[in-house]
């Protein structure tokens, strides 16, 4: 491991006396990962912000740094906060560049759970512009050939610790290290070492401690009118997503069901096949190959079509058992009197056996499609920003994940419920068994 | 005469178990023939046979001039079509009805007259309701099959069977899963049939319309035809021993 905080870290065990021990872990949850005690210290490009000063203890800074736009070598006049209104912009999750960015509004953003789906998604067109912390822009700038950095670094912001608010001392003795390694020119040495070092570094000597703002707590119950017309422009994309997914899963499911109960032996193979492999992996893992993948053999699919195809594959598995299930359990006699009056097997299956197989799937596929509803919240890793991503980005930048998360979860269930009586009432509109003429 | 159904040397068995053992009958138009043996003899299979609802092992079947013969092998598109050719010659009627839930009594009845036969929906309801009236059953064109009785359901099976004007009807066993008292309204349909002249085989144990109805009776035990006649001759005095046996037990049940 090499690094300029993995050096720092090695330079701050040295002055404290112990041994630096690295636990890697995911960006987004280093917070609570400290919280739980999985590790002592964060030391990962944890920006000093009032949100993490009201979870976590923060350090003074080790690092000032600034936001960098990053675009394609071909680009050009993107270098300004102002120019990117109306450009896809991707971003990392919770990142000073986010706030920043929605502050300005009107940025197409695109939010990624890392820096290298970042990067890629820039090299591949599908964003315009990435923006970045100046320390993160000139790692991967060195090693992506076809990017630039856009304009001068703006923004600035710093670096800090992050510690266990209950370890008053450590935080005292990480202060006091910190201070004596940039008077002794060890961090200035670490930071030159990787390209860092810049004239923005001064500040730190001059950094005072805020004391926290006296934030009240947000309540978005009481100022719902603010939230609620976001939650709702997140949740007609999860509509959008779900309906087109559950109508391609309808139909490839009943193809593949098709294939598998009546097909020539190469289509009963490749169906069955389908369906176990698909039902038995991580529908995340397939909208990461989709999205992420597909593009290095040369299928550069957006991100909402990408959803769309994941969902609608992955649970078209799902459909094409329950119509398995579903034409099985119409006797087999119906295919015998329909065969004895002269049909062929694919009118039989037409007009017989399909009409009283689909009255038969409507509870379990209702019950898919609700599921699938509720599953598009994962569509929320390639980058899609539906109502639960929007649920988390709101949350994590006021707090309340009660008062937000009951809004949610009515919108979820406002659009749910609604869905399993109209199967309901469907299912008795077409039941032909004695009860329904009592 | 002539021959609507000649079946020659049929043989069929499930694994190791011989259900029919080289059959050869022949059933001339306008013959009602009914047959007649044990639980287990065979009767049914030969049936099902007669239009492809088994694959018959070796022997051949020919219906209104349409011979299919016994074929190893997974069958091809051709085979198929000539199954198919061979099972428009011949309505069928089963034991358990197996009308279409889906569908209205009308709808049963129309329904392969206009998929299999294209004819159009008009001409094809005019024919429907002819056939209901036929059976008794006009006034219930527009319920669901789960709203007849049992000897309604059954009248049904026999319009849909007949709108597609088959050669010959095949009878399985019609009113086995029948209560007593619905019996007699099918087998009226059937007595009426056979005095039309449609040429029918009826596997059944109903001996009252046997012999009243038969113009001949195979006995069926072991998987091959045992004794054949009239039903004067085979109700009378049949000559084979267990003929005798069979009736002998079956007609002194109370």
């Amino acid at each position: 491991m090499t690094g300029f905080e993995y050096e720092l870290a090695e330079a701050l065990a040295a002055q404290l006396g112990v041994k630096a021990q690295m636990v890697q872990n995911s960006w987004d949850g280093l917070v609570p990962a400290l919280q739980r005690g999985n590790f002592d210290i964060i030391l990962n490009g944890l920006e000093i912000t009032d949100e993490h000063r009201r979870q976590i203890a923060m350090s003074r800074p080790y690092y000032a740094y600034a936001q960098q736009i990053v675009v394609r070598k071909e680009t050009d006049g993107l270098s300004r906060l102002e120019d990117l209104k109306g450009k896809r912009v991707g971003i990392l999750g919770a990142s000073v560049a986010q706030r920043l960015l929605e502050k300005a509004g009107g940025v197409d953003l695109r939010v990624y759970p890392g820096n290298v789906e970042v990067f890629r998604d820039l090299n591949n067109g599908r964003i315009d512009a990435a923006l970045q912390d100046l320390p993160i822009a000139i790692y991967y700038l060195k090693k992506e050939p076809a990017l630039k950095a856009s304009g001068e670094p703006f923004g600035i912001g710093y670096y800090g610790i992050g510690v266990r608010k209950g370890d008053a001392t450590l935080l005292q003795a990480l202060n006091e290290a910190i201070k004596r390694l940039r008077a002794d020119g060890t961090l200035e040495r670490i930071c030159a070492k990787y390209d860092l070092w810049d004239t923005r570094q001064t500040l730190l000597a001059s950094y005072q401690e805020e004391s926290l703002a006296q934030q009240r707590a947000v309540s978005t119950l009481r100022e719902w009118p603010k939230y609620l017309p976001l939650l709702l422009k997140a949740a007609w994309v999860t509509i959008e997503i779900s309906f087109l997914a559950m109508a391609l899963a309808v139909v490839a499911g009943l193809l593949l069901a098709l294939a598998r109960l009546y097909g020539l032996a190469p289509l009963r193979w490749f169906s069955s096949v389908y369906v176990e492999t698909v039902r038995g992996t991580p529908l995340l893992i397939q909208l990461f190959m989709i999205y992420y993948g597909l593009p290095s053999v040369g299928v550069r699919l957006n991100a909402f079509a990408a959803a769309v195809l994941g969902l609608g594959f992955n649970y078209a598995s799902y459909e094409a058992e329950n119509y398995r299930a579903g034409i099985q359990a119409v006797p087999s006699g119906q295919m015998e009197a329909a065969l004895a009056l002269g049909m062929t097997r694919a009118q039989a299956v037409r007009r017989i056996i399909m009409p009283q197989a689909l009255r038969i799937v409507i509870p379990p596929v209702t019950n898919d499609f609700i599921a699938l509803f509720k599953d598009s919240s994962l569509v929320s890793v390639i980058t899609m920003v539906e109502l639960t991503k929007m649920y988390g980005m709101l949350a994590a930048s006021t707090y309340d994940y009660i008062g937000l998360g009951l809004i949610t979860a009515a919108i979820y269930f406002a659009l749910s419920y609604p869905a399993s009586l109209l199967a309901d009432r469907l299912e008795k509109k077409l039941r032909y068994d004695r009860d329904n003429y009592r | 005469m002539i021959a609507t159904i000649t079946v020659e040397n049929l043989t069929k068995s499930y694994g190791a178990n011989r259900v029919l053992e080289s059959v050869s009958v022949t059933q001339y138009r306008g013959e009602a023939v009914v047959l007649i043996g044990p639980s287990g003899c065979g009767k049914s299979t030969f049936l099902r046979c007669l239009n492809q609802m088994e694959r018959i092992d070796s022997g051949r079947v020919t219906i209104a001039g349409l011979t299919f013969e016994a074929k190893e092998g997974p069958l091809s598109a051709e085979d198929r079509e000539k199954q198919r050719q061979l099972r428009l010659r011949a309505g069928m009627v089963f034991q358990s009805f197996q009308l279409f839930p889906h569908l209205t009594v009308l709808g049963n009845v129309m329904e392969a007259p206009m998929v299999v036969k294209d004819i159009a929906r008009a001409e094809a309801e005019s024919q429907a309701r002819g056939l209901l009236q036929k059976v008794g059953l006009a006034n219930r064109a527009d319920f669901y099959p789960c709203q007849l009785s049992g000897g309604q359901q059954q009248r049904v099976a026999i319009a849909r069977a007949l709108a597609m004007e088959p050669e010959v009807m095949l009878f399985d066993e019609p009113t086995s899963a029948l209560d007593p008292q619905l019996r007699d309204e099918v087998l009226n349909v059937m007595r009426a049939l056979a005095e039309e002249g449609m040429t029918m085989i009826v596997v059944t144990h109903e001996m009252g319309f046997a012999r009243e109805m038969a113009d001949r009776v195979i006995f069926f035990d072991g998987g091959v035809i045992a004794e054949t006649g009239t039903p004067e001759e085979m109700f009378t005095q049949p000559k084979e021993e267990r003929t005798q046996e069979f009736l002998r037990k079956f007609l002194n049940r109370p």
